[in-house]
C-alpha cells in the first residue's frame, strides 16, 4: 500500500495516471523536476544530496520512457505482466492520449494513481532498452531533425502539443525555409525546446541550425 | 428545538502547530477564527501554549484575568468560566497560562479533562494554538483534533522542524495503537534517525514491524493513511516559496508515504506587523491586504475540504 520511492513506476513517479496524455506527462515531468530540485530546501532534511540525484535520474527515465510511444508500449506491457497495472487501455485511448487533452483529469488528484491496491513490483521495473538517443555526430541540419524525429515516432501534432510551437514553425525548421522562419532570437528558443524533447542538446542543436540559418540569410546581402 | 439542532451540530476542533516558535501560528490562529467569526460561525480560539501563551495579543486582548491554568489546577470547576467573550461576535477565547511553573506541563489526567470539557462546549469551532516544539503534549493535542494544521515559513530551519514534527506525532500515534510492547520499543528505537537497525524511513519501521507481527504492521499502515495533516506556508516572497508546500507535499507523500494537504500560503507583507505593533488583528485592521486575502482563502479551503493544486503555479 505504501511504496518506497525506489519502488514507484514512472507514472506514481511523475504523479500522474497511466491514461495521462503527452502533454500532460511532459507538465507533470516540469512540474515534479521543480519538485525536486537540488537547491529545494524541502528536502535536504529527508533524502541525502546521492538520494536527490537518484530521484532526479529515475524522473529522467520516466519522462524519456513515457513520452515516447513506443518505449512507453514496451513499459506498459511490463507493468501490466508484473500485475502492476490493470486491463490494457483501449486501442483508441492510446491514440488519443498523444493529442493535447481538454482540461480533464487533474494531475494532482490526490492519490488517484496509489489507490489501486498493487502488489509489489517486479524488482527492476526499467525497461530493458533505455531510451537514450542515440548519439549523432553530424550536423543538426532541418532534414537531420526531421530524420531523428521520425526515428523517435513522433510527429510533428506530437511536438506541436508538447512545446507549444506552431505547427507551421516547425515544419519549416525541418524544411529549412529560413526565409519564413520567426526573426533568430524566437527561432534560437524554438530550436532549444525541440532539441529538448528528442534528447539533443538544446546548445548543439541550436548552434549547427543557427550556423546554416546566418549563412544563407546572409548571402544575398553579399 | 434550537437547543437541539444546536446539539446536532456538529463541532470540529483544529490545532495549530509547527515545531518551532516565531512562525506565526497565534497570528495565523487568532485570524483564521476571526475570519471564521464573521462567517457567523461559533468560534472558541483555545492557547494551548501553556509555556508562552499569547493567543490574546494578536486579538488586541490584554492580560486576561481567567485563564486555561485556573481551570487546569481546578481553582474553577467549570471550564465556561475561563471563557472570554472578546468584541468580535461569535468569537471567544480561553487565554492561555499565565503561570510560570506546573501549568506548562499538565499532566494526563488534567490535559484528559480540558479535552473531555472542550467536547461539551457549544461551538461550531474550536480552535487550539499549539506552542512550539514536539512535546508529548503538543503532539496529543495535534492527534486529537479533527483537522491538524502545520504552519511552516519557507526557511529550512522551519522545514526540517516541521518534518520532525510530522515523525513525531505520527510515531506517537503509532504507540498509541500498539499495545505489544516490543515494538513500542521498536518504534521508539526508530525516532532515532541514527539507529543501529537500518530503519531510516516509516517505511523500513512499518516492513520491520511486520517481520515481527504482521497484523501489527497493517495496522500502522492503515494509521498512515488515515493521518493526513495540512500545511500553510506563512511569509511568501516569492513563487518559488509557494512551490515548497508543493515540494514538501510531494516529498512527505514519497518519505513519509503521509498524505499532507497543502491548505495555502500568506504573503508577506508589513502590514502584518504593523498590525502586531498596534495590538490590532490583522483581518479587523487590514481586511483588503493579501495576506488577510489569503487567510480567508485558507478558510475556504478549509471549510469545503480542499487544497491547492500544482497547476495553479504555472
Amino acid at each position: 500500500m505504501f511504496k518506497k520511492i525506489e519502488d514507484l513506476n514512472f507514472y506514481e513517479l511523475l504523479e500522474i495516471s497511466p491514461r495521462a496524455s503527452a502533454q500532460e506527462i511532459h507538465r507533470a515531468y516540469e512540474r515534479v523536476r521543480r519538485v525536486y530540485d537540488p537547491n529545494s530546501i524541502a528536502l535536504y532534511s529527508l533524502f541525502t544530496p546521492e538520494e536527490t540525484a537518484a530521484i532526479h535520474q529515475r524522473i529522467e527515465e520516466a519522462y524519456r520512457t513515457l513520452l515516447y510511444e513506443d518505449n512507453r508500449r514496451k513499459y506498459d506491457e511490463e507493468l501490466r505482466n508484473s500485475g502492476e497495472m490493470q486491463a490494457p487501455p483501449v486501442q483508441q485511448q492510446r491514440s488519443l492520449r498523444t493529442q493535447a487533452s481538454p482540461a480533464g483529469p487533474s494531475l494532482s488528484s490526490p492519490g488517484s494513481s496509489r489507490t489501486r491496491d498493487m502488489p509489489q513490483p517486479a524488482a527492476d521495473p526499467v525497461p530493458q532498452e533505455i531510451p537514450a538517443p542515440a548519439p549523432f555526430n553530424s550536423d543538426f541540419t532541418g532534414p537531420a531533425i526531421k530524420l531523428l524525429r521520425e526515428q523517435r515516432n513522433l510527429t510533428l501534432r506530437q511536438v506541436s502539443d508538447i512545446t507549444k510551437i506552431g505547427l507551421r514553425y516547425l515544419e519549416l525548421i525541418e524544411e529549412e525555409q529560413f526565409q519564413k522562419l520567426p526573426a533568430r532570437a524566437y527561432l534560437r528558443g524554438f530550436l532549444m525546446q525541440y532539441a529538448k524533447i528528442l534528447g539533443y542538446d538544446p546548445e548543439r542543436v541550436a548552434g549547427d541550425y543557427l550556423k546554416r540559418y546566418e549563412a544563407s540569410m546572409n548571402q544575398p546581402k553579399k | 428545538m434550537i437547543e437541539l439542532q444546536d446539539a446536532l451540530r456538529k463541532k470540529e476542533i483544529w490545532a495549530i502547530g509547527g515545531g518551532k516558535g516565531g512562525i506565526g501560528k497565534s497570528l495565523i490562529t487568532g485570524n483564521i477564527g476571526i475570519t471564521l467569526a464573521r462567517l457567523r460561525k461559533k468560534v472558541l480560539l483555545v492557547d494551548a501554549d501553556l509555556g508562552g501563551a499569547n493567543l490574546h495579543t494578536t486579538l488586541g486582548i490584554g492580560v486576561p484575568e481567567m485563564t486555561l491554568s485556573d481551570f487546569l489546577n481546578r481553582r474553577v470547576e467549570n471550564i465556561q468560566e475561563v471563557i472570554i467573550k472578546t468584541s468580535i461576535p461569535n468569537l471567544s477565547l480561553i487565554s492561555g497560562a499565565q503561570d510560570f511553573l506546573d501549568a506548562a506541563n499538565p499532566n494526563f489526567s488534567q490535559k484528559a479533562r480540558l479535552l473531555r470539557h472542550l467536547e461539551t462546549l457549544d461551538a461550531d469551532y474550536i480552535l487550539l494554538d499549539l506552542g512550539a516544539g514536539t512535546s508529548f503534549n503538543i503532539l496529543d493535542f495535534f492527534l486529537f483534533s479533527d483537522h491538524g494544521i502545520l504552519v511552516v515559513l519557507p526557511e529550512p530551519t522551519a522545514i526540517e522542524n516541521a518534518y520532525r514534527f510530522i515523525k513525531s506525532a505520527f510515531y506517537r500515534r503509532f504507540k498509541k495503537v500498539v499495545a505489544q510492547q516490543n515494538i513500542k520499543d521498536l518504534i521508539d528505537a526508530a525516532m532515532d534517525q541514527k539507529n543501529n537497525m537500518g530503519i531510516r524511513t516509516p517505511y523500513d519501521l512499518i516492513e520491520r514491524v511486520k517481520t515481527m507481527e504482521r497484523e501489527v504492521g497493517e495496522i500502522l499502515e492503515l494509521e498512515v493513511a488515515k493521518f493526513r495533516p495540512k500545511l500553510v506556508v506563512n511569509q511568501v516572497r516569492t513563487k518559488t516559496d509557494i512551490q515548497i508546500g508543493f515540494s514538501m507535499k510531494s516529498a512527505c507523500q514519497k518519505y513519509f508515504g503521509i498524505h499532507l494537504e497543502y491548505l495555502g500560503y500568506v504573503e508577506y507583507d508589513d502590514c502584518v506587523w504593523q498590525s502586531i505593533r498596534s495590538k490590532r488583528p490583522l483581518t479587523i485592521e487590514y481586511p483588503y491586504s493579501r495576506p488577510s486575502r489569503c487567510i480567508e482563502r485558507i478558510v475556504h479551503n478549509l471549510l469545503r475540504k480542499e487544497q491547492l493544486v500544482a497547476s495553479m503555479l504555472y
